[in-house]
Order: structure tokens, then C-alpha cells, then sequence
């Protein structure tokens, strides 16, 4: 699965810490889903979804 | 050695805990040769002992840097404290069977309970683990503590499954049984690198 986190977080000029507290979970958690190396549980998703204030589907796309 | 180097040493969790299976490897491995006495190895276990808290102490700086106010670190802080009192009781136990078993010949129930001592201490730790599985509110290190369980799990049931074939040969000498405890243990160290490999980190055991 392919994400926006990294720009989204850009975007609003977060640190992967300051992204991962208000997500509270660990900086090494927002790091693997950046990277693509973790793809998280739908309640995660809903709550990334609901920091950046967008639909899920405009974060997380499904590989071409 | 710059400071900021020297501090990433002071708290590099693999590099403590590397020295420290491999010290109580060390004394093991000097006490099965009989190459020192019983006493002695009590006494050296103090190393390893001292190491153990280094590492934890290295893991607790770590978890405190990753997230100082989320639940996980709560999580993982509990964890530690848990390792530390069954590992501290793990030491006293040993050294009561040494020092009990040296002086001439206890009866049955009193060998029965020094044998089950130290065997409760490490099976606190495996409850230790199991405990921070169910507290560990952040999915991503719970999934990592999970793979890393269950690498150690395979790694020790194939290393128990080879020797014990390979006794029944006579190739190899006998083994106690609560070894593969031991390998299990070194098991978790396989199952960290494995994490690192896969996931970029060493996870939170």
C-alpha cells in the first residue's frame, strides 16, 4: 500500500516525533509506515486520517 | 570519542546485552568444563549480573527517547521493572542452590524447592513478555515483539529438536533441559536483528 504521509507531514512542516505524538504512538511506528514498511490497522488509519483532517482513501492508496 | 558518541554507546540496548550473554556464556561455559567450582561461578555471575542492569538501564534511556509520554513507554518501563525483579530473584536463587546444594545433602523437598526457585524466576520472565504484549498500546512495536517471540520460539525448538536427535546419536553430550530456555533467550537477539533487517528497527524487547 502507498501512502501521502510523508508529504502531509511536510506539508504541515511536522517532525516524524511531532506526527507520532499526536498519534501516540512511536516515532519508529511513523517511520515504518512512511517507508512502507508497516501498513497499520484500520483503527490507526482512521486516527491518521482524522490528524490530517482528510478521508482515508486521500492518505493510503492501493499499489498500481 | 566525541560525547555524543560516547552517549550512543552508553545507550546502544544490543551492545549491553550482547555483553552480557556473552559474559554469562563465558561463565557458563567455564563452570560445564569444570574449569572453575561452583563458588567461583556464583561469584562471577556478579558480571553478568551488572552488565544485565546496564542493559536495562540502556533500554529504559531508549524507550524514554522514543516517547516520553505515550502509553507504549509506560508499557515498556513496566516490562523492565518486571525483568529486573525476576532476574534479580533468578540470581538469588542460584546462588542459594549453589551454596545450599555444596553444604552435604538436603532432603528431597528441599532439593525440589531450590530446583523450582530459579525455574519460577525465568518463567516470571516469560510472563514479563507476555504482559507487555497485552499492554503495548502501540501496534507497530507489539507486532514487532510478537515476530521476535516467535523467531526466538522457532529458533529454540529447531536448536532443541537438532541436539536431540543428534544426543540420541551419541554425537553430542547431554543437555539439561531448561538450556533451551537459554536458547530462546539468545533467540530474541536473532529475532531483534531480524527486525532490524525487515523493519528498520531493533523492536522494544
Amino acid at each position: 500500500m502507498k501512502n501521502r504521509l510523508r508529504v502531509l507531514r511536510a506539508e504541515r512542516d511536522w517532525s516524524q516525533q511531532q506526527l507520532a505524538d499526536r498519534l501516540e504512538v512511536s516515532r519508529q511506528s511513523v517511520n515504518a509506515i512512511e517507508t512502507g514498511r508497516y501498513d497499520p490497522s484500520l483503527p490507526l488509519a482512521f486516527r491518521i486520517a482524522e490528524v490530517f483532517e482528510l478521508a482515508i482513501e486521500d492518505i493510503f492508496q492501493r499499489e498500481a | 570519542m566525541t560525547a555524543s558518541s560516547e552517549n550512543a554507546l552508553r545507550s546502544s540496548v544490543p551492545l549491553w546485552a550482547g555483553l552480557t550473554f556473552a559474559s554469562f556464556g563465558a561463565v557458563m561455559g567455564l563452570a560445564l568444563s569444570d574449569a572453575i567450582d561452583s563458588t567461583t561461578a556464583m561469584i562471577l555471575l556478579i558480571v553478568p549480573a551488572a552488565l544485565f542492569f546496564q542493559t536495562m538501564r540502556a533500554a529504559n534511556r531508549a524507550a524514554n527517547n522514543r516517547a516520553p509520554c505515550s502509553a507504549k513507554g509506560e508499557a515498556q518501563q513496566r516490562y523492565i521493572k518486571r525483568v529486573v525483579v525476576f532476574s534479580s530473584a533468578y540470581l538469588v536463587a542460584i546462588a542459594l542452590q549453589v551454596s545450599l546444594l555444596s553444604d552435604g545433602d538436603p532432603s528431597t523437598a528441599a532439593r525440589v524447592a531450590l530446583a523450582l526457585l530459579p525455574a519460577f524466576a525465568i518463567i516470571g520472565v516469560f510472563w514479563a513478555i507476555g504482559r507487555l504484549i497485552v499492554e503495548e498500546q502501540d501496534e507497530f512495536l507489539r507486532m514487532l515483539i510478537v515476530r521476535q517471540a516467535l523467531i526466538a520460539t522457532g529458533f529454540a525448538l529447531a536448536a532443541a529438536t537438532l541436539w536431540g536427535f543428534l544426543e540420541s546419536t551419541g554425537v553430542v553430550i547431554h543437555l539439561d533441559a531448561y538450556w533451551w530456555a537459554v536458547a530462546w533467550f539468545f533467540g530474541q537477539f536473532v529475532g531483534a536483528i531480524a527486525n532490524r533487517i525487515g523493519y528498520g528497527t531493533w523492536g522494544a524487547l
